[in-house]
């Protein structure tokens, strides 16, 4: 069967990354990989615009990046959620829940 | 946010490393893709070439990543700088003027600004110098006055504000034993002086509280610079003894080489190098309560107000006066805070200049401004092209502001030039005695300075033409129009530049030409002496051979005498004080049936202990009696002379000749007036002169051991220095000679402090008028090359050429009218600042204020006038054509 790929919605990249980094730390390839597994390969993302949005999430304090060793054994940047992270995670993710019920009752009804 | 701003810190000064982790960030992520994509079996070059694909594109991630981390304001305005750079480069001529009008402006300010820091704003170079005060016994015209010894032990002992209170009295010893004998420039302190001043030899140790008293008392302290001159730093110097006066002194240790006595008690002489113990004698004669020739100077403790230290001295010297009542004309201390003290006359001067350089600054700022509105008319399309690309206004306003910028600091770097010349220059003019002007020097505070003054000129030249081109740019629909509009506005905007430029510089040439008529009113005042060829210098005998008064006075008539046998000697004289040579004697004069009850009310009097040739020598001249004569010796009748003022203050009335006086004292002999003589300006030119006598040198007690020698020869004073001092050496080879000086050079110093007030505040108009001119100038071309097209329109309706001309010229008279109606009104409340600078003439001088005003208008025309007639020799078909 031919894969169906979704163009990810505007502003929930930053959703999937915060959720993404609730389990534990992990690198930016790692975080791209996870996103697609999770969502059975259906969201599709781009790799590299992954990397503007972890970079403005650290300056927004909701991750911090530190350098570690890689499965593979290299050098590369783990980024951890921080607790105004985790805020921020259960503000969006409620805020999301939301949207997308009354999105759906709007579909039902109309 | 804290996180925002470390990551935004981070990316602005580590930006080497930030762009490194970035790009290993990404590496890693395509390598670990490549491994993936290769593990499913994919070859390895098609799986790099698939990962980076998926990718996307990687400068463009950067770039993202870049601005996700909050690094643009920083990489736009690196753009801007590069940007404006191009600009600038493009337009050399309009850098090249801007850059030299900014250099000007903001050179003579940073200049100004080094003295103004050097000597005003440094910190004194002693401990917590915000408690240090001088104290002074207050006299019963309510002025400031030395102090005594036994007034200041009492003082010392009742009060309880005080840490310290020390005091110090001049002092000039002679060293000899090493090479010529040479007269050194001292204080005698008592031994707290050093301790309350805060300041601790750097070398050696303090004086003692032992080694103040008379038998012990010789021990001194060097300064840095005199240890080093004259006795090659000697590390061991401490502990050694040297010869002073023909005595041999103990040095106790040296002062550190930050150290520089501010506190002097001849305004002419140097600083302070040498220190004596003070070793008060108290059985001496001249310790009596009323000899006040000991100046004081206090800490007062930690906590305690200047009010408050004021309350308690007044209390005591209230009771003092209680005490001895026939000893005090007065009761109640003067507090002079020491920076006051130290620095306050200079601080209105300073701060008169630096206001008015100030003045320069901001024309140099319109000048600027009106070359940036000339230039915005070439400007609107780029800025309209900025516009449409989508560049805001704000954005727009920072561009051209960061282009003022680089100008500004571009002309504050070349304006440091002035600033590094200005110790070379201060001391080509002579400081006028000014103390720390030495100092001056271009440091990081002046560099500081130059720079904000940039930025902020940058910002004040910029900031109207930036709004204005902005502006027009965003409103850009229309061409036409908005050219139309925006030429009424940048000309009504000219205008006003025009006018502030005449007014500025008017208020600084108003100001320089009454500072200039004072001082040529000043040297206009005859000083009550002939000044023309006269040679003085000091004579300083010492050792116990002059301790006789006979041999003292046998050594001064053998000069005397031998001088006046040279050939071109006129004549010869000699007196214990040079006028205007800044110290003076005073003397309680105690006229016979017109003494007070309490003698230390009775008026003083300034003495000059003199040879009999001096008067003739000085050429004072003798209105009655006869002059003082070489009868008038050790054991003839007492005689003096006196001089108008006395008569008149004293015996108004009444014929002064044969009148008795005694002189410091009522238990003093009986002293007979035998002629009077013309009044001779001792303190300054500007001061009125006060009661002076004339005493002569074989009479006097106590005859001065250092004499000033005036010899008037024929021709230029200074061919004769070498043969006088051989004179002097072959009446005894070890006295010192010292400062040799015409008394020109005494007329000279004594306004030297007015002359370089005078000389920069005519330099600082002197730019100011230049810059006028030249922006005036600017603007008249502009606005005559505007209107070309109407002058061609006009002639060739058959105006006259005069007509046109002369309407271009009221354009500029009204213009030029307008800054100096505004500058005259300004004026009149900015030259009050000038006080005490002003001599001579009125602060509204009408004659000052009518050149400078004739001057700017003629400037001014004559700057609208050059490019009108321009105008007028263009063929009227050319200038119809002009668009």
């Amino acid at each position: 069967m031919a894969q169906q790929h979704i163009d990810l919605p505007q502003g929930t990249l930053d959703l999937l990354i915060l959720k993404t980094l609730t389990l534990e730390p992990q690198h930016g390839w790692a975080i791209s990989e996870r996103v697609q597994q999770i969502s059975q390969d259906v969201l599709r993302l781009q790799q590299g615009s992954l990397y503007p949005a972890l970079h403005r999430l650290e300056r927004r304090g909701w991750i911090k990046a530190r350098w570690g060793t890689s499965e593979n054994n290299r050098r590369a940047k783990y980024y951890e959620l921080t607790a105004s992270g985790r805020k921020q995670l259960e503000a969006e993710e409620s805020a999301w829940r939301k949207l997308a019920a009354a999105v759906a009752q709007v579909l039902e009804t109309a | 946010m804290l996180s925002d701003l470390v990551v935004r810190i981070r990316s602005l000064f580590r930006r080497a490393s930030v762009e490194a982790e970035m790009n290993d960030e990404l590496r890693f992520h395509i390598e670990r893709q490549t491994e993936k994509l290769a593990a499913a079996g994919i070859p390895r070059e098609e799986a790099a070439r698939r990962a980076h694909l998926e990718f996307g594109g990687v400068e463009q991630v950067k770039e993202e990543c870049r601005d996700a981390r909050g690094t643009s304001l920083v990489e736009s305005l690196l753009q801007d700088v590069r940007y404006a750079l191009r600009i600038l480069r493009k337009n050399p001529g309009f850098t090249a003027v801007s850059m030299l009008t900014l250099a000007l402006g903001i050179g003579a300010n940073t200049a100004m600004f080094s003295i103004v820091y050097a000597v005003l704003v440094r910190p004194l170079p002693y401990a917590h110098p915000q408690r240090l005060t001088m104290v002074w016994q207050k006299d019963d015209l309510g002025r400031p006055g030395n102090t005594s010894f036994a007034t200041y032990t009492d003082w010392k002992t009742r009060n309880h504000s005080f840490e310290q209170l020390a005091l110090f009295r001049s002092w000039q010893p002679v060293l000899s034993g090493r090479g010529d004998p040479q007269k050194l420039i001292g204080l005698r302190v008592s031994n707290n002086f050093f301790r309350t001043l805060g300041v601790r030899p750097e070398l050696g140790r303090d004086l003692r509280p032992e080694e103040d008293q008379p038998s012990t008392s010789h021990v001194v302290l060097l300064s840095h610079g005199l240890w080093e001159r004259q006795f090659g730093s000697d590390p061991a110097i401490a502990g050694k003894t040297i010869t002073l006066n023909a005595a041999s002194y103990l040095v106790a240790g040296v002062l550190p080489a930050d150290f520089e006595s501010l506190l002097r008690t001849d305004p002419a002489g140097g600083p302070p190098e040498i220190f004596g113990a003070l070793g008060y004698d108290a059985s001496l004669p001249w310790a009596c309560r009323t000899c006040q020739h000991l100046q004081a100077i206090g800490r007062v403790r930690f906590g305690v107000s200047f009010a408050q230290a004021q309350a308690e001295m007044d209390a005591i010297s209230a009771a003092l006066w209680k005490e001895h009542p026939s000893e005090y004309s007065a009761s109640g201390v003067i507090f002079t805070p020491l920076r006051e003290h130290l620095l306050g006359p200079l601080s209105r001067m300073l701060y008169v200049l630096l206001g008015a350089v100030s003045f320069v600054l901001l024309i140099a700022c319109v000048n600027l401004a009106n070359l940036l509105l000339a230039r915005a008319a070439h400007r609107e399309r780029e800025m309209a092209v900025r516009a449409t690309l989508g560049a805001g206004r704000l954005r727009m306003v920072r561009q051209l502001i960061v282009e003022n910028w680089l100008l500004a600091t571009a002309g504050a770097a070349a304006g440091l030039l002035p600033a590094w010349w200005t110790p070379r220059v201060l001391s080509a003019i002579g400081a006028g005695g000014l103390p720390r002007l030495a100092d001056v020097r271009l440091d990081w505070h002046v560099l500081l300075f130059a720079f904000l003054a940039a930025l902020l000129t940058g910002l004040v030249s910029g900031i109207v033409p930036a709004l204005r081109l902005s502006k027009l740019a965003l409103h850009d629909s229309l061409r036409e129009r908005v050219e139309g509009s925006s030429g009424a506005a940048h000309r009504r905007l000219r205008g006003l530049f025009v006018v502030t430029e005449i007014a500025l510089s008017l208020t600084l040439l108003v100001g320089a030409g009454l500072l200039l008529r004072s001082l040529s009113r000043l040297l206009e005042v005859a000083p009550g002496f002939d000044p023309q060829n006269v040679l003085t210098l000091i004579i300083s005998t010492s050792g116990p051979r002059y301790d006789q008064n006979a041999a003292l006075r046998q050594f001064y008539t053998d000069v005397l005498q031998r001088a006046a046998a040279l050939p071109g000697v006129k004549a010869v004289g000699m007196t214990s004080e040079v006028p205007l040579g800044g110290n003076m004697d005073q003397y309680g004069f105690h006229a016979e049936g017109k003494m007070n009850a309490n003698p230390e009310l009775d008026p003083s009097a300034e003495r000059y202990c003199v040879s009999p040739g001096y008067r003739r020598a000085m050429r004072i001249p003798l209105l009655r009696g006869r002059d003082l004569a070489p009868s008038d010796a050790e054991g003839a009748p007492l005689a003096l002379l006196i001089n108008q003022a006395t008569a008149r203050e004293i015996w108004p009335g009444e014929d002064p000749l044969g009148k008795r006086v005694k002189l410091g004292g009522t238990d003093k002999p009986w002293w007979t007036v035998v002629g009077i003589v013309g009044d001779v300006h001792q303190g300054a030119l500007d001061a009125r002169p006060n009661m002076q006598f004339y005493v002569p040198h074989a009479q006097w007690p106590y005859p001065d051991s250092d004499m000033v020698l005036a010899i008037r020869t024929s021709g230029p004073a200074a061919g004769m220095i070498s043969a006088i001092r051989q004179v002097i050496h072959s009446v005894d080879p070890n006295q010192p000679v010292s400062r040799i000086m015409t008394l020109q050079e005494y007329i000279g110093a004594s306004v030297g402090s007015r002359r370089l007030v005078l000389i920069l505040l005519n330099i600082f108009a002197g730019i100011a008028v230049s810059l006028a001119i030249v922006g005036i100038y600017g603007v008249a071309s502009y606005t005559v090359a505007q209107r070309t097209h109407e002058i061609g329109i006009r002639m060739a309706l058959g105006a006259q050429r005069h007509a046109v001309l002369g309407m271009l010229l009221g354009q500029g008279l009204a213009l030029a009218l307008a800054g100096i109606g505004i500058g005259i009104a300004a004026s009149f409340e900015l030259t009050r600042f000038l006080g005490s600078l002003l001599f001579g003439v009125t602060p509204t001088d009408p004659a000052t204020f009518a050149v400078v005003s004739l001057l700017l208008a003629g400037a001014a025309l004559a700057a609208f006038y050059l490019p009108a007639r321009r105008a007028m020799r263009v063929d009227p078909l050319v200038a119809l054509r002009y668009e």
